[in-house]
């Protein structure tokens, strides 16, 4: 699942000779330093390949939000999309997808307001960016 | 789940999440559930928790949470707010309904903009709440902050319960009344005091009127006078319930001041102390109250003496002690035993109360509160010790008033008594002093109620005098006797006569019997004069011993002089039998005089035998081990049993002198001796004659078989010099033709 090795990714963001998200790369505007800095923190020699865990878990999360979001329309899925919206919300925010985490919320609070139309476009924007945000962690885990 | 999906709950985290039963954490690392249902979340929040020292178990669901608790309990609980399924809210609530659960710390993680989350978060029971962050180091002191406060609280939890069981134990409770606030408040322990339940609202009018009807004026009174001196309240008071028991309770409280100085309530405790209040009243019962009878004791009546003496000196009238004492209880005692002796003295005790206005309870207090004829509430009787009863009468108007309960008491004792299935007649001699005639403290009255008593006995009892001077003569003349008989053994004015007992077959001495006698000034005194005396007052014991001492000194100087060893006869009172060191009595006087303990023979009546036998027994048979012989004295005026008398380790029976006396006159009396005899020699024992002074007396004796006799016909009591002599001289009387025969040591 995970193949690159923990001790790559438990590098700071500012260490050029190390892997992280790449200068242009995906990643590099896609998750916040910021906060990939601070989940480094939590495991600051990497011996416990802490990060990698974490974006493995979130890349998990996201696949299946993101299979469960394309599956669900019309008026019955609002609260699950509300719901999966509320949990990408914050999970995404921990792995520095701010952008999306913003999305998330802005898609949540629609779902909850109930109105199917005015969801429409914001939900497409999200699977959007989430596509394009599992893209990234993906890329970040291949490293 | 609810996608249909894995849970990473179920997966990953579990995966990496020890379980509550794991190898634990360390004892003081706080034990933290940690509910969420995102799994990035759980993760990240459980890392970094632990790595702050915590001790995490994770639960991805509220469902799983509400599981993981049904045997468990973490110290602290923070729960995701929105979760699929069970959401935070409802777990929250379900946790709250949990036993063990109610004071947990959970902390609830909302949304940053989530108010609505917020409030929902407190009404479902959360402690606090948390905004969703990668802030670790605020989460980790929140987390410490309710972690702290819930120690607190437990401990506090603890404390109350603690003092809340104390004063379970203890029955009592707190209270406070507040003057302008909330009036009367009390703790639930409070309320149990006065048996009401623990949610009850009670006001202080509705205490009121809890309060027994004998005290509650008293006692709002008190109250008013306290509240108007701002002092301390402390009181007993007694309550009547719903249940109609009555409890004591002791209040005490202390006012409250506000910053102006004002007193603006009251706080303190009251106390059930009805236990403590009966046992405290038993206890005074029992010092004041004769527990046989249930009349006032002698401390109880000497008080009231005291007191009516006090008032009757201050007031200026007379009063008057009658002293009630029994006759011939004694007698009732030993023929009835004891249980019936005790019976006889509750029926008595029944029969003079009804002769005065007796009171049992008299409160010191109540007494001065009375008023001026306050002193009638002391007049009573009551029991001194023994067969003595007083009947105390606080106010009379002369002796003639103090003879009419005398002759009450004498009228109502001349009903029969039936104790035992056996009807008594019991009388009682009285004796009456009054205040201030016959002394002015209660200890002389006594003392002359107790010689004009003494009187009434002399007289012949049953009966009643009042005291004169003249009668402390008599009293005194007796109290001047029994400290001369007291003296009488180191003055060495006591001294024993022998009389020789004889077998008048064989013709020679075989045995004496030591009598007492007293030189006082100057005179004689036989056993009759003094004896009693000696009796009454226990010097019959130091007599007894003197006697035994003496006796074996003569035997042995008998022995050396005359070449005497025949057996000393000593009478002995019963008494001497149930005293542990008689044998070492005689030990002690054998050994010193170098005689063997046969020397000596111990005398005691039937009578006397027959009345304590059960306590004499045992005397007799070490007395026997150790070579001393029993004899019967004055045998067949008694009522033994036959029975018992052959069991008894004896060796002689002495005929009383009654039937002797009579030989040859009435025809019965050589039919009494025949039988005596003949029941003697079937149990193999001696007989002997005493107050043998006949000629005729003797030939009847012989011919009924009893040789072995002793009487003035042969020789009076006389002092030992005087019996060596006669021993010497003496022409002996046998069936062979007669001769003088030389008395010679013959055993």
């Amino acid at each position: 699942m995970f193949k690159s090795s923990p001790c790559r990714l438990h590098v700071s963001a500012d260490d050029h000779g190390s892997p992280g998200p790449a200068p242009g790369g995906p990643a590099a505007t896609l998750l916040d330093a910021l906060a990939l800095d601070r989940l480094r923190q939590l495991d600051p020699d990497g011996s416990r390949g802490f990060l990698s865990q974490v974006l493995s878990t979130y890349r998990q999360s996201l696949e299946r939000h993101l299979a469960l979001l394309s599956t669900l329309s019309g008026e019955g899925a609002l609260k699950p999309v509300g719901d999966a919206a509320h949990t990408l919300k914050s999970s995404s925010a921990s792995v520095g997808a701010l952008d999306f985490s913003r999305l998330c919320a802005q898609v949540e609070s629609l779902a909850r307001a109930g109105d199917p139309q005015a969801l429409a476009a914001p939900l497409s924007a999200l699977r959007a960016e989430g596509e394009r945000v599992l893209d990234a962690v993906r890329d970040m885990l291949s490293r | 789940m609810r996608f249909g999906i894995c849970s990473p709950g179920e997966s990953q985290v579990q995966r990496m999440t020890p379980s509550p039963t794991d190898a634990g954490p360390g004892q003081d690392q706080p034990r933290v559930l940690l509910v969420d249902d995102d799994e990035v979340n759980l993760l990240l929040t459980s890392v970094a928790l632990r790595e702050r020292g915590f001790s995490i178990t994770e639960a991805p669901s509220g469902e799983r949470a509400l599981a993981l608790t049904a045997d468990w309990t973490p110290d602290i609980v923070v729960l995701d707010a929105q979760m699929p399924g069970l959401d935070g809210f409802d777990t929250c609530r379900r946790l709250r309904d949990l036993p063990g659960f109610e004071h947990v710390p959970v902390l609830m993680l909302t949304g940053l903009d989530d108010d609505a989350s917020i409030a929902r978060a407190y009404q479902a029971g959360a402690t606090d709440f948390f905004v969703k962050a990668n802030q670790w180091g605020l989460l980790t002191e929140r987390l410490n902050f309710l972690l702290r406060s819930s120690r607190t609280r437990i401990e506090l939890d603890r404390s109350k319960t603690r003092l809340a069981r104390a004063q379970d134990l203890a029955r009592m409770g707190s209270f406070d009344w507040m003057r302008h606030e909330r009036g009367l408040r009390l703790q639930p322990e409070a309320l149990r005091v006065f048996g009401l339940p623990p949610t009850e609202r009670v006001s202080l009018r509705r205490l009121l009127r809890m309060v027994h009807d004998d005290e509650r004026a008293a006692f709002i009174r008190l109250l008013r006078e306290q509240l108007r001196t701002s002092s301390v309240l402390a009181c007993d008071i007694t309550i009547e319930q719903y249940d109609m028991l009555r409890r004591v309770i002791h209040a005490e409280a202390e006012p409250e001041f506000n910053d102006h100085g004002q007193c603006v309530g009251y706080t303190g405790i009251v106390q059930d102390v009805t236990d403590r209040r009966a046992a405290e009243d038993r206890i005074r019962h029992l010092a004041n109250f004769d527990t046989l009878t249930g009349l006032p004791n002698r401390h109880q009546l000497i008080w009231r003496a005291e007191t009516a003496l006090e008032q009757a000196r201050r007031l200026k009238h007379e009063f008057a002690i009658l002293l009630i004492d029994l006759d011939r209880f004694k007698v009732i005692n030993d023929t009835l035993g004891h249980g019936s002796g005790d019976e006889l003295l509750r029926q008595v005790a029944q029969r003079l109360r009804g002769c005065v206005r007796h009171t049992d309870q008299v409160l010191e207090g109540a007494l001065e509160a009375a008023g001026a004829r306050s002193h009638r509430s002391l007049e009573a009787v009551g029991r001194l010790g023994g067969d003595e009863f007083v009947a105390l009468l606080p106010e009379v108007a002369g002796e003639l008033d103090a003879e009419r309960v005398a002759q009450r008491v004498l009228e109502v004792m001349r009903e029969p008594i039936v104790v035992g299935g056996q009807e008594c007649f019991v009388t009682a001699s009285v004796g009456v002093a009054i205040y201030p005639r016959d002394g002015d403290s209660v200890v002389d009255l006594l003392r002359n109620a107790d010689v004009a008593m003494y009187s009434v006995k002399g007289a012949g009892r049953n009966g009643s005098a009042v005291y004169t001077p003249a009668l402390a003569g008599t009293g005194r003349g007796k109290l001047e006797r029994e400290t001369a008989l007291h003296k009488a053994i180191e003055r060495q004015e006591l001294v024993l006569h022998y009389q020789p007992q004889i077998d008048v077959h064989a013709g020679r001495v075989v045995g004496t019997e030591a009598l007492m006698r007293w030189m006082c000034e100057g005179k004689l005194q036989p056993p009759a004069e003094f004896i009693p005396l000696a009796e009454e007052t226990g010097l019959i014991v130091p007599l007894s011993e003197w006697a035994i001492r003496e006796a074996t000194r003569q035997g042995r100087l008998w022995c050396q002089r005359v070449g005497l060893d025949v057996p000393i006869s000593v009478n002995l009172p019963s008494l001497m039998f149930t005293r542990s060191d008689l044998i070492d009595q005689i030990h002690e006087a054998a050994g010193h005089h170098g005689v063997p303990h046969s020397m000596l023979r111990v005398e005691i009546t039937e009578d006397n035998l027959m009345k304590d036998l059960q306590s004499v027994i045992p005397a007799l048979h070490r007395l026997n081990e150790i070579g001393v012989e029993i004899s019967i004295d004055d045998f067949g005026t008694g009522y033994s049993s036959m029975s018992r008398l052959t069991t008894l380790p004896i060796a002689e029976l002495k005929i009383d002198r009654a039937f002797i006396k009579d030989l040859g006159i009435t025809p019965q009396s050589p039919a009494i001796v025949q039988a005596i005899v003949a029941l003697g020699k079937a149990l193999g024992l001696r007989v002997v004659a005493e107050g043998v002074e006949m000629l005729r007396q003797m030939d009847v004796l012989q011919r009924l078989g009893c040789s072995i006799m002793q009487g003035y016909m042969f020789c009076r009591p006389v002092p030992p010099e005087e019996l060596e002599r006669w021993i010497g001289s003496a022409v002996l009387p046998n069936n062979r033709p007669k001769r003088a025969v030389a008395v010679a040591p013959s055993r």
